[in-house]
């Protein structure tokens, strides 16, 4: 072997003890001996890497931690105290739970079949009074927190899927992806029959990009994270996701 | 040791839906978490916010986490791809500025420039013009870089981190050295 042959992209890796075997490391080790030249390419590259050394560490300020959290908190969707909780919040709790395929299913499936049936009870009876009017609004406020939870959790799919290169990330959101699809289609069914036309709208327009995640492109990881981030960004579909769960978790909070 | 075992009741109690147990994780981490989101992005804001997309992706996975590794490690790897999203996203905001060649001529017009009392602040000028090379960098280069060099993390590590190929981690490593020692070598 001849000094030649160490390139420096070699005395970079000899630098870093990294990507070389033992025997490599050796025969540089004597060629950095033996040879001025190679030591004086040697000694640039460290001098460079030592420049990259006298950078600041960059440090959080002050306050770093408690604005993270403020901002973290709303996000997750639990509660810091286990304090007395209303109907709503357990709804809320055991809905952002739902993160498990088969309870997202399960719950569309009885949210469907409960507002089915509602839906069919209105339809073969007469015309509701005020107060049977009442259990309408229950179940639409029903409907709106599991369908915010249901947002929630396609949310975490596409940012885990725009975001992340990770096999193992991507199997599981896969597959979550795939339930979130039979889940979805059962919401925007019970929202249409439910007279909530513009959310059944946007819940269908959601179905597709569902389909998509749930069967990516079987070559590379890399390639459909891209595409859709490409996609995610050339459209609001992120933004109109987070905006009508936000308005959904409004809803089912205030609402009365 | 108790630290150790501590994290792993938070990790526990967090993906039990204990918000406090995972505040707790949050504030063990976000520190590191925020440096190496820092020195990727090269930009504190852009850092904060993958700082908070990592932890927010993290909690909703956080199931999944089998504790085969630590917890920093997984954490860890959340956070870069994160720090690289940010990256993505500004590098199409900022499709429209000038591209490297400008840029390039932009660095060499103010270096021919007569010396000024700034110019002979010569740390603080070289830093700058480090901290200019590396917004130049890729994203990939970048990353690979801050974790081979100020992470120290191994090829391998690097590669699962990335999604890359051991080669193309090696790659994107020199590429970034290449490109710190162009600018070393115009600026010295």
């Amino acid at each position: 072997m001849t000094m030649d042959m160490i390139s420096d992209d070699d005395l970079i890796l000899y630098h870093y003890r990294d990507g070389l075997d033992a025997k490599r490391i050796v025969e540089i080790d004597r060629a950095l001996k033996e040879s001025t030249e190679l030591r004086t390419r040697y000694a640039a590259i460290e001098h460079a890497l030592a420049r990259a050394d006298a950078m600041p560490t960059p440090e959080p300020d002050a306050d770093f931690n408690a604005r993270l959290w403020r901002q973290l908190e709303p996000r997750l969707g639990t509660r810091t105290p286990p304090t007395r909780e209303s109907w709503r919040d357990r709804l809320r709790a055991w809905s952002a739970s739902m993160t498990a395929p088969r309870l997202a299913l399960a719950g569309a499936c009885a949210l469907a079949l409960a507002v089915g049936i509602g839906f069919y009870a209105g339809r073969t009876s007469a015309p509701p009074t005020l107060a049977e009017s009442q259990p309408d609004a229950a179940a639409a406020r029903v409907l709106d927190a599991y369908v915010a939870a249901h947002l929630r959790a396609t949310e975490g799919v596409l940012m885990t899927a725009s975001n992340s290169n990770s096999d193992a990330l991507a199997d599981s959101n896969r597959e979550l992806a795939a339930s979130l699809v039979q889940a979805n289609r059962l919401y925007a069914l019970a929202a249409a029959r439910a007279g909530n036309t513009r959310l059944a709208d946007f819940l269908r327009q959601l179905e597709p990009v569902l389909i998509a995640l749930a069967n990516p492109s079987p070559s590379s990881s890399v390639q459909p994270a891209q595409g859709l981030r490409d996609y995610l960004d050339s459209t609001d579909l992120m933004f109109q996701v987070r905006a009508t769960e936000a308005r959904l978790d409004r809803s089912g909070t205030h609402g009365t | 040791m108790d630290m150790a075992n501590d994290e792993a009741r938070w990790v526990a109690r967090a993906s039990a839906g204990d918000a406090a147990a995972f505040r707790s994780l949050v504030e063990a981490h976000s520190s590191a978490l925020f440096r190496v989101c820092a020195r990727i992005t090269g930009d504190k804001a852009l850092a904060e916010d993958a700082v908070q997309e990592a932890f927010f992706n993290a909690y909703r996975h956080l199931r999944e986490f089998d504790g085969r590794s630590a917890f920093s490690t997984w954490l860890h790897r959340i956070g870069v791809n994160a720090a690289l999203e940010q990256m993505r996203k500004r590098q199409r905001v900022e499709s429209a500025l000038p591209e490297d060649e400008d840029a390039r001529e932009a660095l060499a017009g103010a270096l021919d420039a007569p010396p000024g009392p700034e110019r002979h602040a010569a740390s603080g000028e070289i830093r700058r013009d480090i901290e200019r090379e590396l917004a130049r960098m890729s994203a990939i280069e970048r990353a690979a870089f801050v974790l081979r060099h100020h992470e120290g993390q191994s090829l391998e590590e690097i590669s699962a981190t990335l999604s890359l190929s051991i080669s193309a981690s090696k790659q994107a490593i020199f590429r970034a050295v290449r490109k710190l020692r162009a600018t070393l070598e115009t600026v010295e």
